[in-house]
């Protein structure tokens, strides 16, 4: 049969249409192409800060630095060294991660495989809060708590526990969902050839875990390698590398504060170089969250059999 | 309700030239040619794999969706290739409906739902209560729930909510219906519903049905397609396909799968 | 375990307030903290309260707007390879620590706003109450760019990573089908989101704005070094003011030895800690699976 095909394009369709709704359907159509080009330009007002941020701290940074810079235990407020700075919030992050690692992993392990529902989804609540706190009420607990109550004054091992109350959270999830989701089946069969809780936990539980726990110390290490409040509020500044668990000691964060907070000197140098090595530390412990995480991922697959 | 009858045309409602769609150049429907006169209702049945899905899905651009699929020949509409570049396909999709397969009611009441189209362009309020109500009985729903047209289309049953996607589609006025398995996640008493509602429907529509039940294409079809490999083997009457196939490839289909 | 953790911030805190009566001019203006004797000490925490409000709440809904616009461009109208590689972009924003947050905006953005923003603002928008200039003049050029509107536009950088995580979040969970069914209808992408994707993901959504204020309101030392540290409610737009955490920060030190600043300053925090509290329970109930998303370390 021979069909006429309409003479001019899209006549026979818009013939079915009723008056106006051609002209409407070009405006939502053209809306919708427009809101196409407009939307993702949103993505701009997230990226081109983070690409300033990271230029102008490394533009001011870089030509500053040297290994002697980096190694050098002079005085930091007199001239750039930061030997000290860089030993003491080393010593600082490891201090906090271990015993957040312990609080942590222990409370993570414990809610995933022995608490009820209801007490667990309590726990995890409460971790969550913890994690949203603002740092300065960390840093008020870590001072009141720690400081004036404990006696320990504005010291060194405040510092690190303050800042280990900041982290566990983080640890604490991670664990907590690490264990949570090793595929039923494993579980039941260690459990069901009469292995004890703390057999499981240990040889079965940590290996298939471990990767996830990983990336849960890395990114409660790069939240603590950022933190200044609690820092600033629990310790006082030291010159020197803590010798002992009272004493003074600095930290990155608290440099820059403090160069932030006097007039323009060497302090602010410090600050700058400090700042540079910090997002330096965070997006190698990001990268490193993501390639775990991926590595985990596809051995987690292999365990679906 | 209706959409008006187009002046100077006279012809298949649809039809499909060389109609083949590829995926990484290997291709899942190969040259096509099906029409699709005024109302009628045909099924277009296959094993598994047979590209009828990607066949329904072509017919009213929504094979668009899906990255890395190309469509080559032509699908005309009323004579107008749909697939030519100064078609809007939100055009198309306004005149030819789709049905799919699990029962896809919006967060919104049953008004809201049936609504839907209309509202897009704005139609005024009488207007809509209008089309509702009739979409809403063409459907064969209206009975079921005149009583509250606010209630959320969330809390009827699954038959109740597909048949209020039929009506959904219906209420924009489109003159081709597609229907995409329709039935195949409802219990047997809903899908009963829902072939009594396609039996009245084509008679005013061009309806096309995907079902992998024989059955079914037996008791509410009028013609029957029968797609193996992405080729169309074989189209005629129901009864003469069901009963006297002609290719054996049909006849291996029909016999293994009746039910 | 984290419980016992949160449990005993909360005492600590009751404690070191020694639940001090301080009535009703807790609430109030005035604040004086020059001596220790109770009845010349002004607690008034009402500026610092209404300073977080002030920067928090347009910094929650920049940061939804954006967000939902980059959820949304993420989800339906780009490609996927490009969201793949743009989203860890938007999530980096949550790694940046605040301190590095706060010196670059002080160094970098405020002479921005303080020689071509704000200008702009008093020459064009004068006659919106609030934006005319005001009487006393600035401290000193870069401090002339410090203020409510430097403040707010870090929060909103601050917070956008959890908004636009936790939209894209809900935007994703609107199934397939139900997507394609309102195209089928004759709609526009834009169309189908905004009417049954939104919808939809309306839990998601709404928990990104509270979770994401929590963060705004929350957040301390980045807004510590941009919003002027002035004790008094701005006067104008441009002002400077104070914010309950970033006060509670700086002068904390300065308050040791005086028994009765520490109490009030830990009544505060009960404050702070109390809305926190209250807004991150909110949002963490109505969307519980995020609990997975921790690459962002929210």
């Amino acid at each position: 049969m021979t069909t006429a095909l309409a003479s001019t394009p899209s006549l026979a369709i818009s013939e079915d249409l009723r008056r106006g709704e051609t002209a409407r359907l070009r405006w939502r159509t053209g809306f919708d192409r427009w809101m196409g080009w407009i939307l993702p330009l949103l993505f701009l007002v997230a990226i081109l800060p983070i690409l300033d941020l990271v230029y102008y701290i490394g533009a001011k940074a870089l030509p500053t630095m040297s290994w002697t810079v980096l190694t050098s235990t002079g005085d930091y407020q007199i001239h750039d060294a930061l030997g000290v700075p860089i030993e003491s919030t080393f010593l600082f992050v490891l201090s906090a991660t271990l015993i957040s690692v312990a609080l942590g992993l222990f409370g993570g392990v414990a809610t995933a495989e022995f608490l009820s529902e209801r007490v667990a989804s309590w726990i995890r609540m409460s971790a969550n809060l913890l994690a949203g706190m603002p740092s300065v009420i960390v840093g008020y607990f870590g001072y009141f708590a720690l400081c004036i109550y404990f006696g320990w004054g504005l010291s060194f091992i405040a510092g690190v526990f303050t800042l280990s109350f900041f982290m566990t959270p983080y640890i604490f999830r991670t664990a907590d969902l690490a264990f949570s989701s090793i595929p039923r089946p494993i579980r039941e069969a260690a459990y069901g050839s009469g292995a004890r809780p703390t057999q499981y936990i240990l040889r079965i539980g940590t290996p298939i875990a471990f990767p996830q726990i990983l990336t849960g110390v890395f990114l409660a290490m790069a939240i603590g390698v950022g933190e200044t409040a609690p820092i600033v509020l629990t310790v006082e500044p030291g010159l020197l590398v803590p010798n002992s668990l009272f004493a003074p000691a600095t930290y990155m964060t608290a440099l820059i504060w403090t160069g932030f907070n006097q007039p323009p000197s060497v302090a602010l140098t410090v600050a700058f170089q400090a700042a540079f090595l910090i997002i330096v530390v965070v997006i190698v412990l990001n990268v490193a969250v993501r390639f775990v995480a991926a590595q985990y991922r596809k051995r987690l697959e292999g365990l679906y059999q | 309700m209706i959409a008006a009858p187009s002046p100077a045309f006279d012809g298949p409602v649809l039809s499909t030239r060389n109609l083949s769609v590829l995926a990484k150049g290997k291709p899942i429907l190969d040259n096509v040619n099906l029409d699709f006169g005024p109302k009628s209702l045909t099924a277009v049945i296959g094993p598994s794999g047979c590209g009828k899905t990607t066949f329904i899905r072509s017919l009213n651009r929504m094979v668009e969706l899906t990255p890395g699929l190309s469509v080559r020949g032509s699908i005309l509409y009323l004579g107008q290739n749909i697939y030519d570049r100064s078609v809007n396909p939100v055009l198309v999709r306004r005149r030819i409906g789709m049905v799919f397969q699990r029962p896809t009611v919006f967060p919104m009441s049953v008004f809201e739902n049936a609504a839907f189209g209309l509202r897009l362009v704005h139609e005024d309020e009488d207007t809509i209560d209008r089309e509702v109500t009739e979409a809403l009985r063409r459907a064969g729903l209206w009975e079921e729930v005149k009583d509250d047209l606010n209630r959320p289309a969330l809390s009827l049953s699954g038959g109740q909510q597909q048949r209020l996607c039929i009506a959904r589609a219906l209420a924009v006025q489109p003159r081709v219906l597609l229907l995409d398995e329709p039935t195949s996640a409802l219990d047997p008493m809903a899908t009963q519903r829902v072939e009594a509602t396609m039996q009245r429907l084509k008679e005013d529509f061009v309806l096309i049905l995907v079902t992998h039940n024989v059955g079914q294409a037996a008791r509410v079809s009028d013609r029957v397609a029968f797609l193996h490999t992405g080729k169309l083997i074989e189209v005629g009457k129901t009864g003469e396909i069901l009963e006297r196939p002609r290719e054996p490839l049909t006849e291996q289909f029909i016999t293994g799968r009746f039910t | 375990m984290p419980a016992a953790i949160v449990i005993g911030i909360a005492v600590t805190l009751v404690f070191a307030s020694g639940l001090h009566n301080f009535g009703w001019a807790f609430w109030g203006l005035a604040f004086n903290s020059n001596s220790t004797a109770a009845n010349t000490f002004s607690p008034g925490m009402l500026v610092f309260i209404i300073g977080s409000f002030l920067t928090a709440i347009p910094a929650l809904v920049l940061s939804m707007l954006i967000g939902l616009g980059i959820a949304i461009a993420s989800t339906t109208y780009l490609p996927s390879f490009l969201s793949k590689i743009l989203d860890p972009f938007v999530d980096l924003l949550a790694g940046i620590p605040s301190v590095v947050y706060g010196i670059w905006a002080f160094i970098v953005v405020a002479p921005i706003f303080g020689t071509l923003l704000n200008p702009w603002a008093v020459g064009h928008l004068a006659f919106i109450p609030g934006f005319a200039p005001h009487n006393s003049p600035p401290i000193s050029p870069t401090s002339a760019g410090v203020g409510l509107p430097i403040s707010i536009v870090v929060l909103t950088l601050m917070a956008l990573p959890i908004t636009t995580l936790l939209i894209r979040d809900a935007l994703r969970s609107v199934p397939r089908d139900l997507w394609e069914s309102g195209l089928a209808l004759g709609a526009t992408r834009w169309e189908v989101v905004r009417r049954v994707s939104l919808r939809h993901g309306s839990r998601g959504i709404f928990s990104a704005a509270f979770l994401g204020f929590g963060r705004a309101i929350g957040e301390t030392v980045a807004v510590a070094m941009v919003i002027g540290s002035a004790l008094r409610l701005p006067v104008n737009v441009y002002d400077s003011t104070w914010t309950m955490a970033s006060f509670m920060f700086q002068v904390l030190d300065g308050a040791f030895g005086n028994a009765l600043y520490l109490n009030a300053l830990a009544e505060l925090a009960i404050v702070l800690l109390a809305i926190t509290f209250i807004v991150n329970l909110l949002g963490r109930r109505l969307v519980t699976h995020i609990y997975a998303e921790e690459v962002a370390g929210l």
